[in-house]
């Protein structure tokens, strides 16, 4: 102990992200004082990694790197727990002239199984020279490996018997790959998003410059997984390319001790912070009465909110929890983006906070046009406001057809720019599918624009067709979710086909009750709330907890629900499910 | 020195009230499985333990944990090798 963070004020002229790549972006914040630091789930810090000490220590790890003598570009896999040794051999890379490919740790209990399978099938997707696990992981590196090409692999400390290079470094250059990021796709078929270094200093150059305006006095905590593309280059890249201090949680300590996340802000005075709306929840959850207060929460001005879909309420509701820290609500900032973009596509102006949009749910069910309500009793839909598109970007929303719609009506949004990924790795045909050739990427979320700003209201794959009326499946769960015995995360909604071309409506829900009367009562109360709040019937099924598919990635899988419904279920039954929904 | 069945009574007893509608709970029950616990109810389980037993549990450790009698036993793989 007694290690001091790195401080926040630097002794270089901030440069947001002006460079060419990310090895020269560390040169340059190599020359300052800051840096990273490293808190277990008690607080303490327990590493402290100057941005200085990084790049001399990347650099020697590269020469160890460079003596294994691969092909430029050669991918090198990094179980990414949040750790300094994560960041120095992501680095070493970079001066290696080798591409790092962050993966995944396994969260949940009992998943040692499923944790390799999915851990092989990436590294035979990716194909790295080489591979590297913290020493606590490398049994399952070693498991997942097996029978695999890997010139070599291990845990940290096992680089070091390497012979350096005695050639000078060749970093890689801005035509060159940055890395690759596994975080869309199926478990089964991962895609990894293929990014350059001249993509990702577009997008970090728009982060710093135009969504989160960095300013000297800025500095960062995060508890997001490196793995992710919010967490690597929200959160890790970005700081080291604006010389920005960043202070780090491990994810699981996070989860553990969520109400560290505000300590750690408080501390060191950090400004800002950026999560799923989740983590803001949860956070508010453990909260103890009074222990607000305790917290100095008055310098944070970016709380970045992005990764799922924006539900005010709990955010609101954490405002309000953490007012008497100094907390303001206007300092969220909700964003839109996705590792295909490197990350960020759109910011809300800052000071901004919670801007909403309520439109008229009828309307948007025939039409699926977003009008604003005028009659306040009238049924609404409310959706966030996530601001205008980074510098370098364009947007098209696109009808069913491909045909460009105008403003507030809903259709496919559409990115072309910079920042765009090249393709998924070695994946030709995935990439055709989402990437033209002219450049476009089909990003498959659903949204409207009005003047320039962005609003999502979901994914296109998921809408729900009744009746040629448009139902967007969060309405459903979230009806689901106002029961007290469902909580956010245990619900579903999707549609099957119908017999008359229609969808019918599906909301499984996950929940422990077993008594047979109170799992009937249920039942009937989400589908009267359904009914009389979204106008359609919804067949309700109840399932047992942890049972809800998800993609690898951790989110809900809502077509995988409706696969898994879909084989199990005798559609020749469908008769009494059409009685039903006549009644 | 704590015996493994000191920890898993202990155990136990640190459990009991995060899964109030267990109505047998003993060394093979799954945490997940049987009790029902989400990621983040585990997750509170373990600061709980990990406060409890003044331990840190390693992350690595999870992927093997399914059962009580599981988490009992690597709790007491720590304490030992201290």
């Amino acid at each position: 102990m007694g290690a001091q963070a790195t401080p926040t004020e630097n002794t270089i002229p901030l440069r947001r992200a002006d460079f060419a790549t990310l090895a020269e972006a560390l040169d340059y914040a190599a020359l300052g004082q800051t840096g990273c630091n490293f808190y277990n789930g008690r607080g303490e810090l327990y590493e402290v990694l100057t941005y200085a000490d990084l790049r001399d220590q990347a650099i020697v790890l590269a020469h160890r790197l460079a003596g294994l003598d691969l092909p430029r570009e050669s991918r090198v896999a990094l179980i990414a727990e949040t750790t300094p040794d994560f960041i120095r051999f992501f680095f070493a890379c970079q001066y290696a002239g080798l591409v790092p490919v962050p993966l995944p740790i396994p969260f949940s209990l009992g998943s040692h199984q499923a944790y390799v399978r999915q851990l092989r099938t990436m590294l035979q997707s990716c194909r790295p020279s080489i591979a590297m696990a913290p020493e606590n992981f490398v049994s399952f590196l070693t498991e997942a490996a097996e029978g695999l090409d890997i010139d070599y692999f291990g845990a940290p400390e096992d680089f070091e018997r390497l012979a350096p290079a005695e050639t000078a470094l060749r970093p890689l250059q801005s035509d060159e790959l940055a890395y690759l990021q596994y975080t869309s796709g199926s478990t089964r078929f991962p895609r990894g998003v293929m990014i350059r270094q001249a993509t990702v200093m577009d997008n970090l150059a728009g982060i710093a410059q135009y969504g989160v305006c960095l300013r000297p006095g800025d500095r960062a905590v995060s508890w997001l997984p490196f793995y992710h593309d919010m967490g690597l280059v929200g959160l890790m890249l970005t700081p080291v390319a604006s010389q920005v201090s960043a202070d780090y949680l491990g994810t699981r300590e996070f989860a553990m001790r969520p109400r560290q996340w505000l300590a750690l802000m408080s501390k060191n005075k950090a400004t800002i912070s950026f999560g799923p709306p989740f983590g803001y929840e949860l956070c508010m959850r453990r909260l103890r009465p009074g222990e607000a207060a305790k917290f100095d929460l008055s310098a944070w001005r970016v709380a970045g909110v992005g990764a799922e879909m924006i539900r005010t309420e709990s955010l609101r509701g954490f405002a309000r929890a953490l007012a008497p820290a100094g907390f303001r609500e206007e300092a969220f900032l909700p964003c839109y983006g996705m590792a295909e973009c490197s990350l960020a596509v759109t910011f809300a102006p800052l000071e901004q906070g919670l801007k909403v949009d309520r439109v008229d749910r009828e309307v948007l069910a025939v039409k699926g046009e977003a009008a604003p309500v005028e009659d306040p009793d009238q049924p609404f839909n409310e959706f966030v406001d996530c601001g205008r598109l980074l510098p370098g970007f364009e947007l098209k929303v696109l009808d069913g057809e491909g045909n460009e719609v105008s403003e507030r009506t809903i259709g496919t949004i559409h990115l072309r720019g910079p920042s765009v990924m090249s393709g998924y790795f070695e994946d030709a045909e995935m990439t055709s599918q989402v990437l033209s050739s002219d450049g476009w990427l089909n990003t498959g979320d659903l949204g409207y624009f009005v003047g320039d700003r962005l609003f999502l209201t979901g994914r296109q794959k998921d809408l729900i067709i009744v009746n040629g009326r448009n139902i967007w499946p969060q309405d459903l769960e979230y009806l689901a979710h106002q029961q007290p015995e469902v909580r956010p995360g245990d619900a579903l909604a999707f549609g099957v086909p119908g017999s008359d071309g229609s969808d019918l409506t599906v909301l499984v829900v996950q929940c422990r009750e077993t008594d047979e009367a109170k799992r009937a009562d249920l039942k009937k109360r989400i589908r009267s709330r359904v009914q009389s709040e979204i106008g359609v019937d919804c067949i309700v099924e109840l399932v047992p907890l942890h049972t809800l598919p998800r993609t690898s990635s951790g989110k809900l899988s809502r077509s995988k629900a409706q696969q898994n419904y879909i084989a199990s279920h005798d559609f020749t039954h469908r008769e009494s499910r059409g009685r039903r929904a006549a009644v | 020195m704590k015996t493994y069945q000191d920890i898993l009574n202990e155990l136990l007893e640190t459990i009991r009230p995060l899964a109030p509608n267990a109505d047998s709970l003993t060394e093979d029950t799954e945490l997940m499985g049987n009790l029902g616990l989400d990621s983040m109810k585990v997750m509170n389980l373990l600061q709980e333990v990990e406060d409890h037993f003044d331990v840190s549990i390693p992350i690595n450790v999870l992927p093997d944990v399914r059962t009580v009698g599981d988490l009992a036993r690597k709790i007491h793989e720590i304490l030992g090798e201290r």
